[in-house]
């Protein structure tokens, strides 16, 4: 019995952890990314193989994040979710989960529960016992201990048809017969999907007669003319090297993207965009040293790098992508940074098989670009994926020169990473904007290294009116 | 020339590839902790870095199993026990040194149909959860089968001309002078490139991508998520410790027996492969099929072409 | 004696998953079912002492059952199989067929006088075999290949209704093909 507990806190010395960021909550984001990996944490992709659960940012108060309980089901004991508002509560946090996983291996701590909506029953059983550790502000909530008993977690959203039980299969061996009743799905499909796919709780709900009553693929024409399978797959907002809070809803026959929509979820932030905050500043008349912006902008763009790297499967490079990333956010002296900085880009824009391997996906001419209100990168480069990139890159080295320069930042400079601040819309409306198109007719993994090189902030969404208030 | 072991070393087996498998995945951990945390402060930090897949193991045996809604449960079971059983089974072919587990005159034939296996057990993995990440994980792994196992095929098979045999023992055999590697350079490479594919592992890990979530992996948690990512380094370093006696003669080396030297030279392929997944992106199929086909095929058929006409005339 | 063992294990295996393909109602349940009876039957060819033989059906027969999983993916994007479907067609005629083809094997092999061995079998019946098909036979082995392999590529060429002129315009002079996906053969 004592080898056996000795066995599980060996176990759990390190847990797997998956980390869900809401939009808004960049910051706690990047403090926890830090974190865990200062601690050697090994990260989760998925909630099938992560003990701790946790989500950077507020959950919504009233109830409309339920896909954040999709995830929950999906994790197996022991399990514990905790949220993570503050940048500095992070390390606290992480180490009250970590407390209570290693207590016990049947643990399912719930120190983020959802916020019930009007009128609905809570998702989780609350019997109050409180979570709440050593330091820890006020992230614990009431510690709902839930055991939802059986293995059985509902990961609806993965369109497995339902489908008639009568055992009669069209005589050609076409399985997804959708001519059984059951009308075009319309794309609105995912009930609490086990998090990677989208999240709303669908705007029309079709009363499904398939087992786990879930939606169906239906049949369409693929692109050689061919009438074959086709199926809604929502995609976010909790991929792993996603952009916080964005929702695509793709068709897809085999692997080929045939159509693609973009929902984001409700930005909650109440300051400026992390990633845009030195310029705006500036613009209302503070004095910002040009040091800061360009620290500002070369960590904007690692971390872009740094999930396209990974999202194209370069792990090495997008790991040091990050730990410099956050050397440019700390204190870290410029001269060392500039050159690991510089180095970095270099060896990436030497591969010739990441050339290879990312030229010709998403390509994007800048006239098309302007017209659709996409400025920065996106439209400098003016070309596909691999150009994108290495406008970043090249935008890397040159933020990377001004580390040392105390000047204060012009209040007329608007060029945030993403694009120009003083627009109609915030950059990343225009990227979001372009996306759909680009999608349409790439392959699953090329759709995925699309998102990546556009890689839209959702932080940006609410900044327009935000600027008014400030007078800009 | 070649002997079967005795009996024991078939039960010796299994558990001599799963420490070599986690001998190179602690390499790989330490690696690749290096580009996430900077380079090791001392030597204990090393070991504990290199010790994390040894962790990572005994965090998934004392997680709980989970299974997801109208899985097909059997089919991911089956697909789960079949990557390690294959490896194994590839394994019992392997000589160390010049002995082997059982060397059949078909060994060549044998370690390729159960490296075949592995594609069966890839796609049972993915499609079994019902999800359609994991789906995406399984199919890609096929169309993976599809570019590499072709160019594949003809690499063993040039070694197998080489030796006028398919026993593996007697490729070994026909090495003593020269190492089959320095006269067929090209059927050498593209083995060494079918072995990281064949393992889904490293550039070759779109499988079980980050980009999918985990694809094939995607809903696999607890034990069987340990049996499926224990599978594929063993059947990495199988793969990886075929290359020796098909191209790097075996156990022939002066000095040092032979046992040790299969194991330097299987060491050090590994040390190859590590190498090549920090310098290289995860290869997507639609841009190496054209790629395998068009440029390894032809390649590897002149390859045995010119094998073929060195045998005639000897 | 583990030989006779070794082969009713397999025998009734392969008869067993035999009948479970018909049995399944999931695409790639009743696959898997085949090819595990097709496995078995490799196992029992392989007890007869033709290894090539029979390692060869376990290569052949796993690449082509997963060869059919591209096309559940084609017609059946739902994983798993949720879908229940009937994998029986022409149930009357096929049964009539396979009972009709059974009675008449068995009746050949109960009826047939079957001739007493002469010689020895053969040391290594891989070169045997290959001598076999390879000696006397080469010409035709050659050219049976040559024809199946034209049949495969133009069966291709035929069903894709993109041709080359589609791929790299009427001139043939593109430098990079127009393709809905490109390739990463022409950069």
């Amino acid at each position: 019995m004592d080898l056996r507990d000795r066995l599980r806190r060996a176990a759990l010395s390190r847990p797997g952890v998956m980390l869900v960021a809401l939009p808004g909550a960049t910051p706690v984001r990047l403090e926890l990314e830090a974190e865990l990996r200062r601690r050697g944490w090994p990260r989760s992709e998925s909630p099938a193989a992560a003990d701790l659960l946790v989500v950077a940012g507020e959950r919504d108060p009233i109830g409309e994040d339920s896909w954040l309980d999709g995830i929950w089901e999906g994790v197996p004991k022991p399990a514990v979710r905790l949220a993570v508002r503050h940048p500095g509560d992070a390390a606290a946090a992480l180490d009250t989960g970590h407390r209570l996983l290693r207590e016990d291996a049947g643990t399912r701590h719930d120190l983020a529960p959802a916020v019930p909506p009007s009128g609905g029953e809570s998702a989780a059983g609350r019997n109050g016992r409180p979570g709440g550790g050593r330091g820890e502000r006020t992230d614990d909530g009431a510690g709902g201990h839930h055991d939802d008993g059986g293995d059985q977690d509902d990961r609806g959203g993965h369109n497995d048809h339902g489908g008639h039980s009568d055992g009669q299969g069209d005589p050609d061996g076409q399985g997804g017969g959708q001519e059984s009743g059951h009308g075009d799905s319309g794309g609105g499909d995912g009930d609490g999907d086990g998090g990677h796919g989208g999240g709303h709780s669908s705007h029309e709900t079709h009363e499904m007669s398939g087992p786990a009553g879930l939606p169906m693929a239906e049949r369409a024409e693929d692109r050689d003319g061919l009438t074959l399978d086709r199926l809604h797959l929502p995609l976010g907002p909790a991929l792993p090297d996603w952009p916080a809070g964005l929702i695509l809803r793709l068709v897809l026959q085999g692997d080929v993207v045939q159509r693609a929509g973009t929902e984001t979820l409700p930005v909650r932030r109440r300051k400026d965009p992390f990633w845009d905050e030195p310029w705006l500043r500036a613009a209302r008349g503070e004095t910002v040293p040009r040091a800061e912006a360009a620290r500002r902008r070369c960590a904007a763009h690692l971390d872009s790098l740094g999930r396209f790297l990974a999202v194209a499967g370069w792990d090495d490079p997008a790991a040091r992508a990050r730990r410099l990333r956050d050397g440019a956010l700390s204190a870290e002296p410029g001269d060392r940074l500039r050159e690991d900085v510089v180095s970095l880009a270099r060896r990436v824009a030497r591969s010739r098989a990441l050339r290879l391997l990312t030229a010709g996906l998403g390509p994007l001419p800048a006239a098309e670009a302007r017209a659709a209100g996409v400025s920065g990168p996106a439209h400098t480069a003016g070309g596909d994926a691999y150009d994108r990139l290495l406008v970043w890159l090249d935008e890397l080295g040159r933020a990377a020169g001004q580390f040392g320069d105390e000047r204060p930042l012009a209040r007329d400079d608007r060029t945030g990473p993403r694009g120009t601040l003083d627009g109609a819309a915030p950059p990343s409306r225009g990227l979001l904007d372009v996306l759909p198109g680009l999608l349409s007719g790439a392959e699953f993994a090329g759709a995925r290294i699309v998102v990546a090189s556009l890689d839209p902030d959702l932080d940006e969404l609410t900044a327009a009116d935000r600027r008014e208030a400030a007078g800009v | 020339m070649s002997e079967t072991a005795p009996l024991w070393a078939a039960a010796v087996l299994p558990f001599a590839l799963l420490a070599l498998a986690a001998v190179t995945a602690g390499c790989g951990a330490a690696v690749s902790a290096a580009a996430e945390r900077g380079p090791a402060g001392s030597a204990r930090e090393l070991t504990s870095r290199a010790a994390a897949p040894l962790r990572e193991a005994l965090r998934l045996l004392v997680q709980q199993p989970r299974t997801t809604t109208a899985a097909d449960g059997a089919l991911r079971r089956a697909g789960v026990a079949l990557l390690p059983t294959a490896a194994v089974l590839a394994g019992a072919v392997l000589p160390l040194g010049f002995r082997s587990v059982t060397d059949p005159g078909v060994g060549i034939v044998w370690f390729n149909a159960m490296e075949v296996l592995a594609w069966a057990a890839v796609w049972l993995t993915g499609w079994g959860p019902n999800s359609a990440l994991s789906l995406t994980g399984g199919y890609r792994f096929l169309a993976q089968g599809l570019a590499y196992e072709l160019p594949h095929m003809l690499a063993i098979t040039t070694a197998a001309l080489g030796a006028e045999s398919l026993r593996v023992g007697e490729v070994v055999a026909r090495q003593e002078g020269l190492w089959f590697a320095l006269w067929m350079p090209a059927a050498f490479a593209v083995y060494l490139l079918s072995a990281v594919a064949m393992a889904f592992w490293g550039p070759f890990g779109h499988p079980l991508g980050r980009d999918a979530a985990g694809g094939a992996a995607a809903e696999l948690g607890g034990p069987a998520r340990l049996v499926l990512l224990g599978g594929r380094w063993t059947l990495l370093v199988v793969a990886a410790g075929f290359a020796v006696p098909l191209f790097l003669g075996g156990g022939h080396g002066p000095l040092l027996p032979g046992w040790l030297w299969t194991l330097l030279k299987t060491a050090a392929v590994l040390a190859v492969l590590l190498a090549v997944r920090r310098a290289l992106p995860a290869v997507r199929m639609e841009r190496y099929t054209e790629f395998a086909w068009t440029v390894l095929v032809p390649l590897t058929l002149l390859q045995a072409l010119a094998v073929a006409v060195v045998v005639l005339n000897r | 004696m583990l030989e006779h063992a070794l082969f009713w294990v397999l025998a009734v295996l392969a008869a067993a998953a035999g009948v479970m393909v018909f049995r399944f109602d999931s695409m790639a349940r009743a696959t898997y079912a085949l090819l595990t009876s097709l496995l078995c039957a490799g196992g029992v060819v392989m007890l007869l002492g033709l290894d090539y033989l029979g390692v060869v059906i376990l290569l052949m027969m796993t690449v082509e059952m997963a060869l059919m999983a591209v096309f559940m993916v084609m017609y059946m994007m739902n994983p798993a199989g949720l879908m229940p479907m009937s994998m029986l067609h022409n149930t009357k005629g096929a049964a009539v067929l396979c009972g009709a083809v059974f009675a008449a094997l068995a009746a050949g092999i109960l009826l047939a006088p079957w001739p007493a061995r002469r010689g020895r079998p053969p040391a290594d019946p891989t070169h045997d075999l290959g001598m076999s098909l390879m000696g006397p036979h080469m010409l035709t082995m050659m050219t049976l290949g040559m024809a199946l392999f034209a049949t495969i590529v133009g069966t291709v060429v035929l069903a894709t209704r993109r041709g080359r002129y589609d791929r790299f315009g009427d001139d043939l002079k593109a430098r990079r093909p127009d393709d809905p996906v490109p390739g990463g053969g022409r950069r």
